[in-house]
């Protein structure tokens, strides 16, 4: 398992630092000024010229990236461009927002992608599962901006059951969680449908195993066959999954951060972008990089745990 | 300053717990205003620096202005107009000698004591001061000193007369006054900290792009604010925004210039629609180094193949004018009419007088609805003359370095540009970015006319309004007679409001906060 882990933990390594060198590259090839930008119209040239220096800009190509990488691997990711706030307490300010939205839509899905996923399986063939199976696709289909914006208008303007905007009052988790809730079914909705559909398939074809055929042979009750035996098993999928829906789910927050007027990591790098803040760009990108990493590597590491095989296979 | 996002406490657990049973239940919602305890306004971007000298943003400005008192601040109505602010008495003693007196016992907070002309002299020296490298260094670019009298009164010298300064630069939260000792202690800037305020308002909590807590400052001698508290949330979409006012999150929003209509035909409930002029002007400009614009002649059939009207119509949906320069109505030199028509004919007329047979143009917009719009109707009308032109839509990263020199060689390709500049209430702020000095910078048109710069020049020092009104005029005839613009529109800013405040409101829509009072 060691090895495993080590090994897992050294590509884990390699995808941090091609992720670092292509974030570069793409920041270098953006067209437009950050010292412009940043600084307005009634800048002057040698004002322009000063923020260039100061960020760096005037240095040769390749010192730019020695700089960013060397820097990157020692955690500092410099100051904010105007506000000169580090950009590591900008960022980190901001991270939690959006890893309450992820928790949030990780929630929904699970808490409801996978009981529905069992009762398709159960009720296999029924009009149950054909519905569940349908309302899967709908849902899969659906961009999470268009149920951001639908949530918005039917449960916040409309009925005006929870708020509209913002991410609550700071300090009171019960008005953050309020605020959540939209947002997160925003995020999250369409995983319903994937796990959904990845919890039924597993599931009926571990219904379809021995183990679970001698469970019912001695007469178990089938609730407990369903899901003690058969679903702790069928769930394992479940976790790779996840571990790769998160990825998809830090783009979903950026829609649902912007519709719901929500801080967060993908406002911030968006707002960043446009204004050519490069230091907060690179450290937002950089950070949720490794967290993605991270998360995949824990996914990992929990399904070698539980399955031998694939310890064996990497 | 800023506020842990998630800190937890055992009545927040407790709420959390009975908010996670109880999601599917009804969250009443409420207009915060109607207490007259809390106001929630939204701005379009969160604030970067609370320094009067480096600030970023008008939201910034607006925020500026409240915690900071200045000599002068804004009145809210229909004409643009100053009042006194932390000022008792203001006088102009010639064209270069204003007298000011403080009112007596303004106290800065943090224990940094009561405000005195020194305070000025330091605050208005250090924008001016070269060192300091402020952006608005310009607006006192004509100081020669301010002279301190006793504690309380003093006297700013100027070198030569400069008309703005009681329209765009006093009434500025550029001009705000800081505490000498305070700013020294932070080593001559401020960032996000605000210390030593001195406002109708104090600012008590920044949470990073979610909320500014301002609270009435009660030791302000003067009449407080109409709120016990405003906060200020910033929300870059104004579609957004609106959803936000329509479910009782918010007092008070700018709108999209789409929605202006939708909203006045059917306000939401409690909802009053307002339509301000703005000041900011939008224009197709016209590179006049880039080839086949380096002709007058193609310049003048693009100028007359351009129906305004119906451009101004399609992008903002029938709610704004056309104009008929860089100076909006209400303003000294405010034109009342163009000098050409819309005259396709002609343009055709002219194009074939230069042989100019199948022309293809590009035009650069910055990737906002309105201005595809707008682009797209151009293109319609380039077309239906035989100019073929494609739009290059870009971001605003991008889009505000393509004529810059500094940034690159695009600025010999830029043929059409559609651009839009906002402006503070005096006209030079608008003449000031087409001086051949600003060819290269933010003049992409590269226009270049002596005659234009020398009357920029006079404009800034005549204090005779008619004399003033006739300059500015002339200087937008040469603009137009270059052939290098299209004036479009000053647009329209639509803001919505309950019905239970009065919002203190500059001619243009801006906010003036401290002027926000219960209906």
């Amino acid at each position: 398992m060691l090895t495993y882990a080590a090994k897992r933990l050294g590509l884990s390594v390699v995808i941090v630092s091609v992720a670092m060198a292509l974030l570069f590259c793409m920041i270098y090839l953006v067209p437009g000024d950050p010292a412009s930008v940043a600084l307005g119209p009634r800048a002057t040239e040698a004002m322009k010229e000063a923020l260039r220096v100061r960020m760096g800009l005037d240095q040769p190509i390749w010192v730019q990236f020695w700089n960013f990488y060397s820097d990157a691997w020692r955690g500092d990711f410099g100051v904010e461009v105007l506000s000169e706030r580090p950009v590591i307490d900008v960022v980190f300010e901001q991270l939690p927002y959006t890893l309450a939205l992820i928790a949030g839509g990780i929630t929904w899905s699970v808490g409801l992608g996978i009981p529905l996923g069992c009762w398709a399986a159960v009720k296999r063939g029924s009009f149950a599962d054909r519905l569940v199976g349908v309302l899967s696709v709908a849902v899969i289909a659906i961009p999470s901006f268009v149920v951001a914006i639908y949530a918005l208008l039917i449960f916040a303007v409309s009925l005006r059951w929870l708020p509209a905007i913002g991410a609550g009052e700071p300090g009171d988790l019960g008005d953050q969680l309020v605020h959540l809730i939209l947002p997160s079914l925003a995020v999250g909705l369409g995983w319903v449908g994937y796990i959904a559909r990845m919890v039924r398939a597993s599931m009926l074809e571990v219904l379809e195993t021995s183990h679970i055929r001698t469970a019912r042979a001695f007469g178990l009750p089938e609730g407990l066959i369903t899901y003690r035996y058969a679903l702790t098993i069928a769930i394992l999928p479940t976790v790779t999954l996840l571990g790769v829906g998160v990825g998809q789910m830090l783009s979903s927050a950026v829609f649902a951060e912007i519709v719901f007027a929500r801080p967060g990591i993908g406002r911030l790098v968006y707002d960043a972008i446009l204004t050519r803040n490069f230091p907060v760009v690179t450290g937002a990108v950089l950070v949720t990089t490794v967290f993605f990493v991270l998360v995949n590597l824990i996914a990992d590491l929990v399904i070698g745990a539980l399955d031998p095989r694939v310890r064996s296979s990497f | 300053m800023t506020k842990s996002p998630f800190h937890l406490s055992r009545r927040g657990v407790l709420k959390g717990a009975g908010a996670i049973g109880a999601a599917g239940l009804v969250w009443p919602s409420m207009a915060v205003s109607q207490d007259g305890r809390v106001l929630t306004v939204r701005s379009y971007s969160d604030l970067q620096v609370l320094d009067p000298a480096f600030r970023l943003s008008a939201p910034e400005g607006d925020i500026i202005r409240e915690i900071f008192a200045g000599l002068v601040t804004n009145v809210s109505g229909d004409a643009w107009d100053w009042e006194l602010y932390a000022a008792e008495e203001m006088m102009q003693e010639d064209d270069q000698t204003v007298f000011f007196r403080l009112r007596e016992g303004i106290m800065f907070t943090d224990d940094y004591g009561m405000m005195t002309a020194d305070d000025v002299k330091f605050s208005i020296e250090r924008v001016a001061d070269p060192a300091m490298e402020s952006p608005y260094a310009g607006d006192w670019a004509s100081l020669r000193e301010v002279e301190v009298i006793d504690e309380l009164s003093g006297r700013i010298h100027l070198a030569e007369p400069f008309a703005p300064l009681w329209n765009s630069t006093l009434p500025t939260s550029t001009c705000s006054i800081l505490s000498r000792r305070a700013v020294e202690e932070l080593g001559g800037q401020i960032a996000t900290e605000p210390v030593a305020q001195s406002g109708r308002y104090i600012m008590t909590d920044w949470v990073p792009r979610q909320r500014t807590t301002l609270v009435r400052n009660p030791d302000w001698p003067g009449e407080p604010g109409g709120f016990e508290e405003i906060h200020i949330v910033p929300i870059e979409d104004p579609s957004t925004a609106e959803l936000g006012f329509e479910a009782g999150d918010l007092d008070h929003t700018w709108t999209a210039v789409s929605s202006i209509q939708r909203l006045r035909d059917e306000p939401p409930p409690g909802g009053v629609v307002l339509e301000k002029p703005s000041l900011a002007y939008v224009w197709l400009g016209m590179n006049q180094v880039a080839a086949p614009l380096d002709n007058p002649n193609i310049r003048r059939a693009i100028q007359h193949a351009i129906d305004r009207q119906t451009v101004v119509d399609a992008a903002y949906f029938g709610a704004a004018a056309t104009s008929t320069g860089i100076i909006a109505p209400g303003l000294p030199g405010h034109r009342e009419a163009n000098l050409y028509d819309y005259d396709p004919d002609r343009a055709r007329e002219l194009l074939a007088q230069e042989g100019a047979d199948n022309l293809f143009v590009t035009l650069d917009i910055l990737n906002q609805s309105e201005r595809l719009t707008a682009a797209q109707v151009i293109q319609a009308n380039l077309a239906d003359v035989g100019i073929t032109c494609e739009i290059k839509q870009n971001d605003s990263g991008t889009f505000w370095t393509l004529g810059d020199d500094s940034s690159g060689d695009y600025w010999q390709q830029l043929q059409l540009v559609l651009s839009r500049f906002s402006m503070e209430p005096d006209p030079s702020w608008a003449t000031v970015w087409f001086t051949p000095e600003q060819v290269g910078v933010w003049n992409w048109e590269r226009f270049d006319n002596a005659e234009y710069a020398q009357l920029h020049a006079e404009g800034l020092v005549t204090q005779d309004p008619a004399e003033r009104d006739r300059i500015y005029k002339r200087m937008q005839d040469l603009m137009e007679e270059s052939g290098q613009y299209v004036f479009l529109t000053h647009e329209v800013t639509g803001v919505l409001h309950r019905d239970t405040f009065d919002p203190g409101l500059k001619p243009n829509g801006e906010p003036l906060f401290g002027e926000f009072r219960s209906a």
